[in-house]
């Protein structure tokens, strides 16, 4: 059966990488019983996912993990204990997840035909840039006129080669809302995400300190991961009671 | 919750989770009121420092205290430290971020000589004076309070290259002693308090604490001791300062760790550490007798646990953590009196749950083989044996039971179960060496090569050899803690020739660092005035002197040559030798003779004149050897005796 998790990941839990996380999670099945699906073949994997990598030291607020278990090799002691039902699951899971992973909710999901992956189109984001009383003068509201730019243009690290290109990240951001409250400045971030289109915040967050001439250090800014979208029929499954 | 200060450091540094804790099975308590804080320090980094057991076994331990809290500290990486030391702040705890100053006890573990500039550098980072003799004033004159510094772990066995750093050494068996030192420091303070509220928590304390401790097996403390020297810069006496204190140390033994308490709520690291896997040990000590190993000695009797138990605890440990490996612990795994039974229930149950089970060390009969086989599989990882030294004299010299034809028959038999690579361990610079020695090195690789061919024929498939060769180091309490140590250009020049003749195809040759080897020699067997030279490394930048891309000869010696005056000696290459390249006197005091292992002195000087004579001693499993251990103790508590 296929089930998807949706869960928060908040406080300084975020230092710890995506793929620690999933270790955290393959444990967890582990010690509630639960045995996971395995791909077949020379070098077998357990069929387990993220819907979208969360990028070190970002929280997440809604994000899911989906697994498969393999009913049919199924402890049966460990079945009896935890049936396959998912209240029971998410309590058993929830009991034994360190302090910063809050597990939402848990739902069967036997209409995924793909993985979650690839059916995520866009994130949005809450990006947190503290400012001072001084930027907050001098800027004047200058960050309105960002998304004002005929292109905007940033360099991208390339997997394979060296150099970094430009690329115009205009076209993969589809809202900015920008508010300054107590001298930080809040971006809500609409951006593309997935596997068609993709944008990292952090491409955002430097363009947008170059446009500004912010003289602000990567580390003091933060970034929380508010929601992932999906493709509308999977939206609709994750959220049957949103009117899109 | 941690600071937003800490949260921006967090963003700059790699691997941001070696400093967070949080992780599965971390005891979190409420520090407040007359909690007993205990700072538990690995001087490495995270992924070292969680791997290692000692830290689980006492972390649980001492956490089950209700009056005692025991959080982890470990040596934050380079990029960690600069980050640290450019806003100053302070060296904390995993589990609180507590600065480390404030805590209690400051309690190191010493498992290699090479995390010593650590330790200093970590008590700097915390804002603690490293020299002992700095706090204390501090602590007089001004009033500021500073943990005391404890150290355990098996080079506590010479504790003296430490002793300006350290209050107070832990000799042996940590299980029972740690946290009878901790409530005996609740008690001192409770009645220090009682007496006088003005002097609570100040030297009086301190004073009173430690007096205590002197009436408890395991406890060393250096200022109770005063060192004089000779002429010729050997030690010409230790005097006790304090009536009470002993001497020597007797070492702290737990009698049956069938009784002590061994963790099954292990902390589960985030992070990939060097083993991330639920572990039980199966008995404590080696019967072997081995004369260059120190774990073999310091480490008596063999205690074992019981069957059942190691089972037992196996199961829970995978149930509470979710591990999906289980490894054995012990110095040599296929000793356990009941290993076979053992073995196989062991697989059975793994086999069930999707555990892939571990056992290192195994002696290779054909019990062995099988379970290897079973557990392995078709990823068979490499198979290794140690025979240590190249020919039958010179293993009988350093008395390692293995021969040649043991090696040869599990070769065959392994090459026929699929395996396709064999390694091979060797140290060079043994006492009696010559080169033929280490002809017998590469003739031993060519053999199993050839073997190889005979089985699969001309080509012989993807089999492999690989031969790692380490550099002698004498340790205190061992039979050959007399011996002199190669000097770099011997052992440079037996690296080369060993270069030339293993140049065989299908055999890959790989050995130690040299220098490297001859510091631990000197950091093993130094005295107190060795403890300046550390001090000196350090302060010019040495840390995290076991990983060789931080690791700066030239800054040792510079720091030889600038204490070796001082310390009574012509210049810091002669000092340094007088450590590592000199054979120490027969009848000379020793810096760890202030410490009794319990396996006597004759005995080593015994041993040490059958290894001249090429003589071996028997397994003292097949009748007493006489090391000494049997007059403080029962041998084989819980074995089964066959």
């Amino acid at each position: 059966m296929k089930y998807i998790i949706e869960f928060s990941k908040t406080g300084i839990i975020c230092y710890t990488s995506h793929l620690d996380i999933m270790k955290v999670f393959k444990r967890a099945f582990k010690k509630a019983g639960i045995n996971i699906a395995y791909s077949q073949g020379f070098n077998p994997h357990p069929k387990m996912g993220f819907a979208q990598p969360l990028s070190l030291g970002y929280w997440g607020l809604q994000e899911y993990v989906e697994f498969e278990t393999a009913e049919e090799n199924m402890d049966s002691q460990a079945a009896d204990a935890h049936p396959a039902d998912p209240e029971n699951l998410l309590a058993a899971l929830s009991a034994i997840m360190p302090e910063g992973l809050e597990l939402k909710r848990i739902l069967e999901a036997p209409w995924l035909k793909k993985t979650l992956a690839a059916e995520n189109i866009a994130a949005e984001y809450m990006i947190e840039i503290p400012l001072g009383s001084e930027a907050v003068q001098t800027l004047n509201d200058r960050w309105e006129t960002f998304m004002d730019q005929p292109q905007i243009q940033t360099l991208k690290k390339q997997k394979k080669k060296k150099e970094p290109i430009l690329i115009d990240i205009k076209p993969k951001i589809q809202t900015l809302d920008f508010q300054c409250l107590n001298e930080t400045l809040y971006i809500n971030a609409l951006l593309d995400a997935g596997s068609e289109s993709n944008l990292s915040p952090e491409l955002l967050i430097t363009s947008l300190l170059d446009f500004l001439k912010l003289p602000v250090c990567r580390s003091d800014i933060n970034v929380a991961r508010k929601r992932l979208i999906f493709k509308e029929d999977i939206q609709s499954r994750l959220y049957p009671d949103v009117i899109l | 919750m941690i600071d937003r200060e800490l949260d921006a450091i967090l963003k700059r540094v790699e691997k941001p989770a070696r400093y967070i804790g949080g992780e599965v099975n971390m005891v979190r308590k409420d520090p407040a009121g007359d909690m007993v804080r205990v700072g538990f320090a690995f001087p490495d980094t995270y992924e070292i420092g969680m791997s290692y057991m000692g830290l689980q076994i006492l972390y649980h331990i001492l956490n089950q205290d209700e009056h005692i809290y025991c959080e982890r500290v470990f040596a934050p990486a380079k990029d960690m430290e600069q980050i640290m030391r450019e806003q100053g702040r302070r060296l904390f705890t995993l589990e609180t971020f507590e600065p480390i100053s404030n805590l209690d006890f400051f309690a190191v573990t010493l498992q290699y000589e090479m995390s010593y500039t650590n330790i200093l550098n970590m008590l700097d980072l915390g804002g603690i004076p490293v020299r002992r003799e700095d706090r204390v004033r501090e602590q007089q004159e001004k009033g500021v309070h500073y943990p005391l510094v404890i150290a355990g772990g098996p080079c506590a066995y010479n504790p003296e290259p430490l002793a300006d750093f350290v209050d107070v050494f832990l000799i042996g068996d940590g299980e029972e002693l740690l946290p009878e030192v901790c409530r005996m420091y609740r008690d001192a303070k409770a009645s220090a308090c009682a007496a006088d509220e003005t002097e609570a928590g100040g030297t009086e304390l301190r004073e009173v604490f430690l007096s205590s401790l002197c009436d408890i097996d395991g406890v060393y403390i250096p200022e109770f001791y005063d060192v004089a020297y000779n002429p010729d810069n050997t030690i010409k006496s230790y005097t006790k300062n304090r009536a009470h204190a002993p001497q020597p140390v007797p070492r702290a033994l737990v009698k049956d760790i069938e009784q002590a308490e061994f963790p099954v709520h292990n902390i589960v690291p985030f992070i990939d550490t060097v083993h991330d896997r639920a572990v039980v040990e199966t008995f404590r000590g080696c019967t072997r007798g081995c004369r260059f190993c120190q774990a073999g000695m310091i480490y008596r009797p063999v205690r074992e646990r019981k069957p059942e138990t190691i089972i037992g605890l196996a199961q829970e440990q995978l149930r509470n953590t979710g591990h999906d490996e289980l490894s054995l612990l012990s110095l040599s795994t296929s000793d356990y009196s009941r290993f076979e039974p053992m073995a196989t229930e062991l697989m059975g149950l793994c086999k069930k749950q999707n555990v892939a089970l571990s056992l290192p060390s195994l002696r290779l009969d054909s019990f062995s083989f099988n379970v290897l086989n079973e557990i392995q599989g078709y990823r068979k990882s490499g198979l290794t044996f140690a025979p240590e030294a190249g020919t039958q004299r010179l293993r009988d010299v350093i008395n390692k039971n293995i021969t040649e034809e043991d090696i040869y028959g599990a070769v065959r038999q392994a090459i026929g179960l699929g395996w396709e690579h064999i390694k091979l361990y060797f140290m060079i610079g043994l006492p009696t060496e010559t080169y033929e020695d280490l002809d017998g090195i590469a003739e031993i690789a060519r053999n199993i090569m050839n073997i190889n061919y005979e089985i699969r024929g001309r080509k012989g498939g993807r089999f492999r050899v690989t031969v790692s060769v380490s550099n002698f180091v004498p340790k205190p309490h061992t039979p050959f803690q007399w011996e002199p140590q190669n000097r770099p250009e011997e052992f440079i020049e037996k690296h080369n020739y060993l270069s030339g003749k293993l140049r065989i195809k299908g055999v890959t040759f790989n050995y130690h660092e040299t220098f490297t080897s001859n510091l631990e020699c000197v950091l093993a067997r130094g005295d107190r005035r060795i403890g300046r030279v550390i001090e000196e490394a350090w302060k010019s930048g040495c840390s995290f002197d076991a990983w060789t891309e931080y690791f700066d000869a030239g800054k040792w010696t510079e720091a030889f040559e600038k204490v070796a005056s001082g310390a009574g000696f012509e210049n810091g290459s002669s000092m340094e030798a007088f450590f590592n390249y000199r054979r120490f006197g027969e009848d000379e005091i020793l810096p760890w003779d202030i410490i009794d292992s319990f396996v006597t002195k004759e005995f080593f000087k015994s041993e040490a004149q059958k290894a001249v004579r090429e003589t071996t001693t028997h397994d003292c499993r097949e009748g007493c050897v006489g090391c000494g251990m049997n007059q403080h103790t029962e041998c084989f508590v819980n074995m089964e005796r066959s």
